[in-house]
Order: structure tokens, then sequence, then C-alpha cells
């Protein structure tokens, strides 16, 4: 066994490990903690596997933005750490949930384990074209010209993600903001790590995205990233979410897929087919979509974390 | 020079996951919410050095982004610490 083999079989096995601390750890913060640290470690395990972009995705995501949200849902349930509905559980229906589990993973395993070696695959065909595009990031390629339009959907669901977290305010909160006033004295220690951290966070935010054109990046890492930054500094409550009502966060939340959805039309008039781009100019109008998504993104993401409206709208 | 890297690597690896298994332990929140900043720092260690070793491109980025995100997590924790919102005054109006 060489080194590096052993090297992944450590890894492997910390990840498990980790894993099954999640599970069985005291109370939702430990196990949200144990969350946060099994996605981070999975980024090593991503680029162990030579995808960059998903260990930079799985980072931003899984680590970042869900462990927010988790944490938010822990600190929430401190005060009923067990509902009537978790006691009543007999350990029987504890096993059989187990048992179950147990078969899904099982039966996954399986199914990786018995597929072809060589499964169906279209990448030598994306290599080939990729050339076209004028980008060097096979990724950024398919994600932003070889299956635009399914991407252009997916950020479609984050606005309608955004709409369900909304449709949940109270009627009298309707059009207010979500989370805690903007503090007068805010925490310090707090403040002065936000302040330290969001300035450099958005310059590898940005990073991220520009980079993702020719190397691992692009607007999903990059806008998360932002995300990650914009929700650290009302964290620290230097700031706070803006109204739900306020028409420049509503023009942010639909101009990614919005000008996504305008420069598919222009190709179906310029270039002959619906999210076709003329050629030679593909890699500029990629990246112009890519920066109206990156800012979408960033303004998305903390609006679902922050969650429904609970302070009534000012006029 | 790759193994050497890559055993370096493991090294700083067993270290984390040793200590993992002590600030996991706890006892309490504060103590377990440092996992976070031993991935951000250990993990990251090893991260570069297995990227050198195996070449694999773009992984300063991803470096770079998780030692954001694990110093974003921390700040996360502390702040589910401070007091609960003031509740609701009169929730019956939610219906």
């Amino acid at each position: 066994m060489s080194v590096l083999q052993a090297l992944d079989v450590g890894l492997a096995f910390l990840v498990f490990a980790v894993a099954a601390w999640t599970v069985f750890a005291p109370g939702p913060f430990a196990a949200t903690v144990g969350y946060v640290v099994y996605g981070l470690l999975l980024s090593l395990v991503w680029i162990r596997l030579f995808a960059v972009d998903v260990a930079l995705t799985e980072a931003a995501i899984g680590s970042g933005v869900t462990g927010v949200l988790l944490i938010g849902a822990a600190a929430r349930l401190r005060g009923a750490e067990t509902t009537p509905a978790e006691e009543a559980l007999t350990g029987l229906t504890r096993l059989f949930a187990a048992g179950l589990c147990l078969l899904v993973a099982a039966a996954l395993a399986a199914v990786v384990l018995l597929l072809p070696d060589q499964g169906p695959t279209l990448a030598p065909q994306s290599m080939e074209r990729l050339p076209e595009t004028g980008l060097g990031n096979p990724v950024t390629a398919v994600l932003i010209a070889f299956r635009s339009f399914d991407t252009m959907l997916e950020k479609v669901v984050l606005v309608l993600g955004v709409v369900g977290v909304w449709s949940l305010a109270a009627d009298r909160y309707w059009g207010g903001a979500p989370g805690e006033a903007r503090a007068e004295r805010p925490e310090p220690t707090l403040a002065f790590f936000a302040q330290v951290l969001a300035p450099i966070g958005i310059l590898v935010g940005v990073h991220v995205f520009w980079v993702g054109a020719d190397e691992p990046g692009g607007a999903f890492q990059g806008g998360a990233i932002l995300a990650a930054m914009w929700m650290i500094v009302m964290m620290a409550r230097l700031t706070e979410a803006p109204q739900a009502s306020a028409f420049w966060l509503r023009l942010a939340l639909i101009a990614g897929p919005a000008v996504f959805l305008a420069a598919g039309v222009a190709g179906a008039v310029v270039a002959g087919g619906f999210f076709a781009y003329p050629p030679g100019l593909a890699k500029p109008l990629i990246l112009f979509i890519e920066t109206f998504m990156t800012f979408t993104i960033a303004v998305t993401l903390p609006m679902l974390v922050a969650g429904p409206p609970r302070r009534e709208p000012r006029r | 020079m790759s193994d050497f890297l890559l055993a370096t690597a493991g090294a700083i690896l067993f270290t984390v996951a040793v200590g993992l298994v002590r600030i996991l332990g706890g006892p309490g929140d504060a103590d377990r919410m440092m996992a976070a900043q031993l991935i951000g720092t250990g993990g990251i260690a090893s991260l570069l050095l297995i990227a050198a070793a195996t070449g694999a491109r773009g992984v300063d980025d991803v470096a770079l982004g998780l030692a954001i995100l694990a110093a974003f997590a921390s700040a996360a924790f502390v702040n589910s610490g401070a007091p609960a919102e003031e509740p609701d005054p009169n929730p019956a109006d939610d219906r």
C-alpha cells in the first residue's frame, strides 16, 4: 500500500468517524458542530478526487451556509431539547429507523460498487468543444454554456425558495425585515472579527468568481463566500437585514436569472438559437451573466438563512 | 519528495483526528465549537500538502475558502450563544 492509499484510507476513516459522532452526538448543537466538521473534511475528500469545484462548493454551502442554518435552528430548539413526540419514540421505533437508514445506505453503496468501470459519459465531447467557449474550466463551460438553461432554472429555484421562506411570515410582519435590529453597541469581539474577516472574504469571493472561467471556482462558489460575508456582518449586528419589501432587494434577487434569460432570448435573435452565444463573444457574455448570478446568489443565500420577516415593516 | 509530503499530510491529519476526539468530547458547547477551527488549521495544512504532492490545480483557492468559512462557522457558533430574541408578545395574531 502506497503512502497515498494509506492517506486515503485514513481520511475515509476520519470522515466515517465524524459522521458517526454527528449521529450519536449529545444534543442538536453538538451534532451541528459535528456536521460542520464533516463538511470541511468532505472538501478534503473532493480534493483527493480531483473535483476542486465541488470541494469549494462543499466548503461554502455544505459547511458555511447550511452550518449557520442548522446552528440557528439548534439555538432556537435549546429551550425545548426534546419534544413530547420525540419522548414517545420507543426503542423499537428507533431501531427500525436505524435499520431503514442502514438499508438505504447499503443499497446506495451497492449501486455505486456495481457501476461499470467506464460509465456512459459526455466528458470527451465537452472537452472537445471547450475551446469554442473561450473558457478554460470545463465545469463552468458545462454550467453556463452547454446546459445553461438548467443552470438558469436552478437560480429561479433559489428565488422561489426565498418566496417560500417569506410566505411563512405573519400577516403583520409582511414586508418587514428578518432577524434582529442593528445593535446600538455591537458585541465588540464579534464586531471586530466581522470587520477583519469581511473585507478579506469579499476579496476571496470575487477572486473565486473571477478565476472560475479558467480555474476551479465560479459564480456559485464565489457568490456563496460573498453571502457568508454579508451574513457575518449581519450576525455581528453591524448592519441589519433589509426589509423584504425593499425594491433594491427584490431587484437583486431576480437580477441573475433575469439577465441570464435575457441573454438566452437575445441568443435566439442574434446567434440563431435559444441560449446560443455568438461565436467569439461567448466568454465575455458568460462572464457578464456570471457577474449578475454571483450577485444574486450573494443576496439570496443570506435571505434564505435569515428566515421569514419577524419585525413590522417601517413605512 | 511527494511521499514525504503525503506522509507529513497524514501525520497532520492524525493529530487533527486525535484533537477532534478530545474537542468533540466537550464538555461544553464552547469547547466543541473549536473543532471547526481545528479543521480550519490542520485540515488546510494537509490539504495544501496533498495538493502539492498530487498536482491538483486550484487547491490554493479552496484553502482560502476553507480558512474563511471555518472562521465564519466559529463566529456563527458564538452568535448562537447570544441571548434569545424577545418572545412574540401576541402570538395569536400569527394565525
